[in-house]
Formats: C-alpha cells, structure tokens, sequence
C-alpha cells in the first residue's frame, strides 16, 4: 500500500490568535513494504506529520492517498483506514485502561466484525508477538506490569489489528538497551512480512542501521529525502550533522581531525569497522 | 485549523497585564456579581460595555479573548434549550405535552447563557493576562487572614493554583489519548447514550490515570526542588500596590454599585 504525500500542509492558531505553521508543502511517496524513518529537531513537524497520515487530523492544504484514493475526501470509509494504518504514540502505555491484557488487546477489534475465538486467536497472536506468554499475561492487569511490559502490550494492541501500515512515533524513547534492540528487531520481522513501517525517532543509530529511507523534517519542511545512507552522507556534507549523524560519522570526524581520513561512506558501526579494517590492512585511502 | 487549549497565559505589557493580580481576583469576584446582578437590557448593556473595554484594555485578540465559549456552543445551546422548555411561565408561544415553550423561558434561557458567556469571557481575560504564580501569590495573599483559624493558606492557594494550570495540559493530554484511541478503533460517535458513555472508558481511565501520575511526578519534583511546607515561604519581591490598582478596583466597585442600583430602578 503505497502512500503519496502532496504539497502537505499544516496550519493552527495559538490562543494569541497567531498562526503556527506546523507542516509547509511536504511532498515525497512511500512504497508499499518500504521502511522509513522520519528525523528532525523537535517541533519540525514529524508527530503532526505521522498524524496526519493515520487521518487523525486533517490537512490544511495539499493531500494523502493511499493506493492513489485522497484520505480526506468526501465518502473516504475512515473505518477502514483505521484498519489499514496502525499507529503506535508516543509512551503508548499511557492508553492502557482495560481490566486484563487481553481486553486492553482486544480492544481495537472490537468493530472488526470477527468472532470470539478468531479474536482470542489474534490476540495471542499479536502478544505471542511481542514476547510474551499468553497464558500467563492474558488475565493480568495491564496497569500492574512494569514500563517495558506495559509498552508492549499496548503495541500489541495496535498490532492485533493488522495493520497494512505501522506508524511509530518515538517507540524506543526511554527503553533499555535490551528492550530497544528487541524492538528494533521486532519490527523488522514485520516489515520483512510486508508491513510499511514509518517510524519518528531521535536515535540515529536505530535510523541508520534499520530504515531503508529517511525524510528529515526542520521547521515544518522536508529538507532532505532519500535513502538512508545517502541522506546521512549528505546531511554530514551540507549541515555538518547540524540535523543529526550517527556515532560512527562523529567517529569519522574526531579521526580526520587527527589526520586519519576515512570514506564519507562511513554511516552505521559496521563500516566503521570494516574501513579501519581497511585502513589497518594499508588499505585505506591514507 | 486547529485550536491549542485556551485560558493560558499569554505574555504581554497591556494594561491588564500590568495591573497587580491582588486586585485582579478582587475585580472578576465583583464584576461577576455585576454579570450576576444585571436585570434588565441596561443591565446587559453596561457589563457588556464594560467587557468589551476590558478587551481592548488586555491587548488581546478578540478570537482569544472568545475562545473558550466557541469551544461550548452546544452546551450553551443544551442550557437555553432547558430553560426555553422547561421554565415554563404564563406568556406561552407553543406547547407539547410538559414542553412548553414560552416568551419568559426564552428570556430565562437568554439571561443565563448571556450570564455564562460574559463570566467565561471574564475569566479568560483573567488567566490569560496573569501568570499562574501570580495567581497563587494573591491567593495567598487574600486569605491570609484565614490563617488565624488554622486555614494552611499557603497551600490552598498553591493546590488551587497549581489546578488551574493543569487544566491546558490536561485537556491536551485528553486529546493525544482520545486520537490514540479512535487510532486502535475507538468510536466516540455512537448515537446510542448507553454506548455513548460506555465508550468513553478507554478515554476517562488514561486520563485519571495519567493525571494521578503527573500529580505524584509534580510533588516529588517539587520536593526536591526545595519546596517543603509552604509556611514562612518568602516572596523574591513584594511591591505595593500602584494608584492603577486601586483605581480598577475602584471603577469596578462603582460599576457593580451601578448595576444593582440599575436592578432597583
């Protein structure tokens, strides 16, 4: 399902009755299957972005299609979009409200026109694939687990449903190391099944090594697209990183100020290691 | 377009602004009494005036001067429909079983929107002319001399400060958790009442829940930010009032004065 972003905007009125321009004339598409990544400073527009793709807002300009049909237009079914794309908020665990897990879960298919044991079945599912036990969590109160579990279950919740597309906001803010790369993996086993994945993050090394593409938002507009790499490259090049590198690009940097230079290519840990690789076997570019 | 939540401060050097906050609260109490008080169309006419100066005196916008009553048209609808209906009175227009409609309940039904309209207005001129430590420090300031009959005055006017600037967060926070609902399939637009009310679990228990969990967050930082038992707190400035102080709280005295004596004629 493929999602095509034309000349969005996004506007609002603070109480002073000034305007705030949230999202200026975005425009760019997402393949079916692909995995992005959405980076910027905070305020550039990246959560109203995500929001305005799940149809939870509606632009003040330009448009969304999805498989070329116009979201917001008139006799748009919004009940199947909600079915279609799935969106996991920022500290998801703060929509937890059911009495056990497996309602909490179970919540979004409510409406989904499937029977009792298909449900139960979708719901151990979605929590068998989150890592947990259903037996054993099914009946707990969502409210007693701790923060790690408590955010899982409530990406279970969006992930019961099936969602053609996954829109992740911040999801790996504030996980431990562990539960982080658990995630990241997590993820890429959905989107390998087919899942178009957009995901906000801050952490450049989760976005450098997993998405396959990059929009970089600063100020409300799109100031770099393409693939991953190459958007990083290029960032480093015209911005200095000013928009964000990862730790092997600053790496790099702190090497050529001591005379080591290594290719600009130099993005994820793992060239990092293969050009010192490289540079240790005489290799290098000098 | 999307509206932010209103009744937050906006910074400013206009005369309200500047006017000290012991004499703002003093003068929404008594021009609320004179919204309270008006009786007939004069009444009306000199609060009205009276709101549309102090518009213009708060620098504000009009639109966010209003705002908050354009976020309850239906509600103000709800209550004039009640009143037009239900008040009854002699000088009836039509009827239908028990619902009556009547010239008088249509005036009742004017009178008390008109009377929600002007004090929402006067309390968001209020609040967003003055900062919420403004607001606590009058607070306090005023019931002092509770603290004679063992009132902790202090932390009345920190606890009631500290609600009312919650209250934007709050509603903000209720919107990310209702557009994180309707995201995962929850439908608040059921016609059916019972339903209705049902689906609004998914959004209230977030809410009481999130709420519970800032709360606890806000006292262990403030905590150990130093605050302790707010008895014996100082104050970084203490200015006395200025001749405009007493002046506003002068005019709006004598302007509550007019009122009832319009309310006699």
């Amino acid at each position: 399902m493929s999602i095509q972003i034309e000349h969005l905007s996004y506007a609002y009125r603070l109480p002073s009755g000034e305007k705030v321009e949230a999202l200026k004339e975005i425009t760019c598409t997402i393949a079916t299957g692909d995995f992005v990544g959405i980076m910027g400073p905070t305020g550039s527009g990246k959560t109203t972005l995500l929001q305005l793709i799940a149809g939870l807002r509606r632009p003040t300009g330009g448009r969304i299609r999805l498989n070329g049909k116009d979201i917001n237009a008139h006799g748009y079914n919004r009940n199947l979009l909600r079915q279609m794309v799935g969106v996991v908020f920022q500290e998801p665990e703060n929509q937890l409200f059911a009495t056990t897990v497996e309602k909490d879960v179970a919540f979004g298919l409510k409406y989904s026109g499937l029977s009792r044991p298909e449900i139960t079945a979708r719901v151990q599912w979605a929590l068998e694939t989150m890592g947990f036990d259903f037996e054993k969590i099914r009946n707990q109160s969502p409210l007693a687990l701790s923060g790690g579990e408590k955010r899982r279950v409530a990406i279970a919740g969006v992930l019961a449903t099936k969602p053609q597309i996954l829109l992740f906001d911040e999801p790996i803010a504030g996980l431990d190391p562990y539960s982080r790369q658990h995630f990241l993996h997590f993820v890429t086993k959905i989107n390998q099944a087919g899942t178009t994945i957009i995901m906000v993050s801050h952490n450049m090394e989760a976005l450098a090594e997993y998405t396959r593409h990059l929009l970089v938002l600063a100020q409300g507009r799109l100031i770099d697209s393409g693939p991953t790499r190459e958007v990083f490259i290029r960032l480093k090049q015209k911005h200095s990183g000013a928009f964000g590198q990862t730790e092997a690009q600053k790496i790099t940097t702190l090497l050529a100020k001591n005379k080591l230079v290594l290719p600009a290519a130099v993005v994820t840990y793992d060239d990092l290691l293969s050009a010192l690789k490289q540079e240790l076997a005489g290799g290098g570019p000098g | 377009m999307r509206m932010l939540p209103t009744g937050e401060y906006i910074p400013g050097h206009s005369f309200l602004h500047r006017l000290d906050a012991r004499v703002k609260l003093p003068c929404f109490f008594i021009l609320m009494a004179a919204v309270i008080g008006a009786a007939s169309l004069w009444g009306y006419v000199l609060v009205v005036a009276v709101i549309a100066v102090l518009i213009l005196l708060s620098g504000l916008p009009l639109p966010a001067a209003v705002a908050s009553v354009r976020r309850i048209y239906g509600f103000l609808l709800v209550i004039f429909l009640m009143n037009a209906l239900f008040f009854g009175g002699e000088d009836v227009l039509a009827s239908w079983g028990i619902v009556q409609l009547s010239r008088g309940g249509m005036e009742q039904g004017f009178r008390v929107v008109g009377n929600v309209v002007l004090i929402l207005v006067l309390g968001n001129l209020l609040t967003m002319t003055t900062l919420p430590t403004q607001v606590t420090a009058a607070l306090a300031s005023l019931i002092k001399p509770l603290k004679f009959i063992g009132v902790p005055t202090e932390e009345v006017a920190m606890i009631l400060s500290i609600a009312i600037q919650f209250i934007p967060t709050l509603m903000e926070e209720t919107e990310l958790i209702k557009m994180a609902q309707i995201a995962r399939g929850a439908r608040f637009e059921s016609r059916k009442l019972p339903e209705r009310a049902a689906s609004f679990i998914p959004l209230v228990v977030p809410v009481f829940i999130s709420a519970f969990r800032r709360a606890e967050e806000l006292a262990l930082a403030m905590e150990a930010r130093g605050y302790r038992n707010a008895q014996n707190r100082t104050r970084r400035k203490k200015e006395p009032l200025a001749l405009r102080d007493y002046g506003a709280l002068t005019v709006c005295t004598l302007i509550c004065l007019v009122q009832f004596l319009l309310r006699r004629c």
